[in-house]
C-alpha cells in the first residue's frame, strides 16, 4: 500500500487532482461570513468534554450492565459455596432429618446402654457391618433403637439418646451407580432441614448422622470438642 | 420534526447568556477544555457548510442559527454535543430539509471531463456562490460529500461519519464530482488555448 501511495504521489494525474481540489478548497474558503455570524458566534464552545470514566460509570446501561452483573456474580458464587458444602448422601440425611422431626420415642425399641456398644448389636441381630457409633458419641446414653428400610430400600439404624434427645442415623454411604464403590468424603458435613441439624460423617462406606433439633452452633460443641 | 425547528428565530447573545447561566458551574468547567479559537472556526466552517448545501446566504444563516440554538437548548439540558461533528450532522439534515420545499434539480446525465490541467486557473475565476450553487445541485449524497470534503475540515473517518457513507461510496462520489464539475467549468469558462 505504502509503495501504491508513493507511486501515486509521483503520477501527474494525481497532482492535478490536488490542484484541483486545492483551488476549490480555497474557494470554499473565500465564502464570506455574514457579519451578523462573526460577531455573534459564540466564544465558548458547546462541545460536551470528553467524558470521564465517573460520568461513563453513572451511565444507565453501564449501571444496569454493573447490576446484572453483581447479581449474577452473586447467584454464582451462593450456587458455587452451596455445591463446595454438598456431599455424597446428602438426599438421605436431609430425609433422615425429616424422619427425626416425626419420630416418637415409642417407635423404637428401649434400650439403654452406651451409643458405642450398639455397633455389635446391629451386627449380630441385623447383619449390618460397620454401623457403628463413633467415638465422640459412643459414651452417650441411649433410650431406644430401631432398624428400618428408608424410601429407597437401605437399611438405616437409628439411636436416640438421652443427650439433648439428640438422634443418630447409620445408614449405607452413597454408591458410584457404574462401580458401586461408596462415594468417600471426609471430616464432618453438615445438614439442616426443617429446624433439625445434623452432622455427618463417612466410615468404611457407612454414614453416621448426628441430629437434633437446633441449629449448626447446637451441634458443634460436640464436633469439635470431644476427642476421636 | 425539523420543520418546526427551522422556524425558530436567530439565537442571540442574550439567549446564549441566559442558557448558560442556567447551565451552572459544570458549564464553566470544559469551556476550559477545548480551545476557544477552534470553536470559532468550526462554527464559522459550519456556516460555509450550510451556504454550499443550500446556496442561499439567507437559508444558510437560518439553518445556522438553528443549530446552534439546538446545540444550546442540548447543552442546557446536560446533555450538550458529544463533537464538532454533532453540528455538521445536524445542519447537514436542515439543509436536506431546506432543500426539499425549494426549487428541485432535474435528474440528467452530467457530463464529464478529465481534470485538466488548467482547472485551478478556471477555479479561480469563480464565485464562492457559482460554486455553491453547483454542489447544491447534486444529488444526495454527493452533494454532503463535495461540500464536506472542501470544506478541508476532516479525516477521513469524520467524513465518512458525517456523510453515512462507505469509503468506496464516497470515493466514487468525490471523483464523479471532480469530473462533472471539470466539465462544468469547461463550459462555462472555457480553456482559452494560447
Amino acid at each position: 500500500m505504502r509503495a501504491a501511495l508513493h507511486r501515486a504521489r509521483k503520477s501527474e494525474e494525481l497532482a492535478g487532482q490536488r490542484n484541483f481540489d486545492r483551488a476549490v478548497a480555497a474557494l470554499v474558503g473565500a465564502i464570506p461570513i455574514p457579519p451578523d455570524i462573526t460577531e455573534f458566534v459564540p466564544p465558548e464552545t458547546l462541545i460536551s468534554p470528553r467524558p470521564t470514566w465517573k460520568k461513563q460509570v453513572r451511565h444507565p446501561a453501564f449501571l444496569a450492565t454493573g447490576i446484572a452483573v453483581a447479581v449474577i456474580a452473586a447467584v454464582s458464587i451462593f450456587q458455587f459455596v452451596e455445591r463446595m458444602n454438598r456431599f455424597p448422601g446428602e438426599t438421605t440425611a436431609r430425609r433422615l432429618l425429616t424422619t427425626a422431626s416425626s419420630t416418637h420415642s415409642m417407635m423404637l425399641d428401649p434400650v439403654k446402654t452406651d451409643a458405642g456398644s450398639l455397633g455389635d448389636f446391629f451386627f449380630m441381630k441385623h447383619r449390618l457391618a460397620h454401623y457403628d457409633v463413633p467415638p465422640k458419641f459412643a459414651d452417650f446414653r441411649t433410650l431406644g433403637c430401631r432398624v428400618f428400610d428408608d424410601e429407597e430400600g437401605q437399611r438405616v439404624a437409628q439411636i436416640w439418646v438421652v443427650e439433648k434427645r439428640m438422634q443418630f442415623f447409620i445408614f449405607p454411604a452413597e454408591r458410584d451407580p457404574k462401580t458401586g464403590k461408596a462415594n468417600e468424603f471426609s471430616g464432618w458435613r453438615y445438614v439442616d432441614q426443617e429446624r433439625w441439624t445434623g452432622a455427618v460423617k463417612e466410615q468404611n462406606g457407612v454414614c453416621f448422622m448426628a441430629a437434633l433439633r437446633g441449629s449448626k452452633r447446637d451441634l458443634e460443641p460436640y464436633i469439635s470438642k470431644r476427642k476421636e | 420534526m425539523v420543520s418546526g425547528r427551522r422556524s425558530a428565530p436567530p439565537l442571540t447573545k442574550t439567549d446564549i447568556f441566559s442558557l448558560r447561566s442556567r447551565r451552572g458551574a459544570s458549564h464553566c468547567r470544559f469551556q476550559k477544555e477545548v480551545s476557544v479559537a477552534e470553536s470559532r472556526q468550526n462554527l464559522l466552517q459550519l456556516y460555509r457548510f450550510c451556504f454550499l448545501m443550500v446556496a442561499d446566504a439567507r437559508k444558510a444563516d437560518e439553518i445556522f442559527h438553528a443549530t446552534l440554538r439546538e446545540a444550546a437548548l442540548r447543552t442546557a439540558t446536560d446533555e450538550p454535543p458529544r463533537d464538532r461533528l454533532w453540528f455538521f450532522q445536524d445542519a447537514r439534515w436542515r439543509c436536506l430539509e431546506a432543500n426539499e420545499q425549494g426549487l428541485q434539480a432535474e435528474d440528467f446525465d452530467v457530463d464529464r471531463e478529465e481534470i485538466s490541467a488548467s482547472a485551478p486557473s478556471q477555479i479561480e475565476k469563480l464565485e464562492p456562490e457559482q460554486l455553491a450553487i453547483w454542489i447544491s445541485a447534486a444529488p444526495e449524497p454527493q452533494r454532503t460529500a463535495l461540500a464536506l470534503f472542501y470544506l478541508d475540515e476532516f479525516d477521513h473517518a469524520e467524513l465518512l461519519s458525517i456523510s453515512e457513507l462507505k469509503p468506496a461510496e464516497l470515493a466514487k462520489l468525490l471523483s464523479d464530482g471532480r469530473e462533472q464539475f471539470q466539465a462544468w467549468l469547461n463550459a462555462i469558462r472555457p480553456i482559452v488555448e494560447s
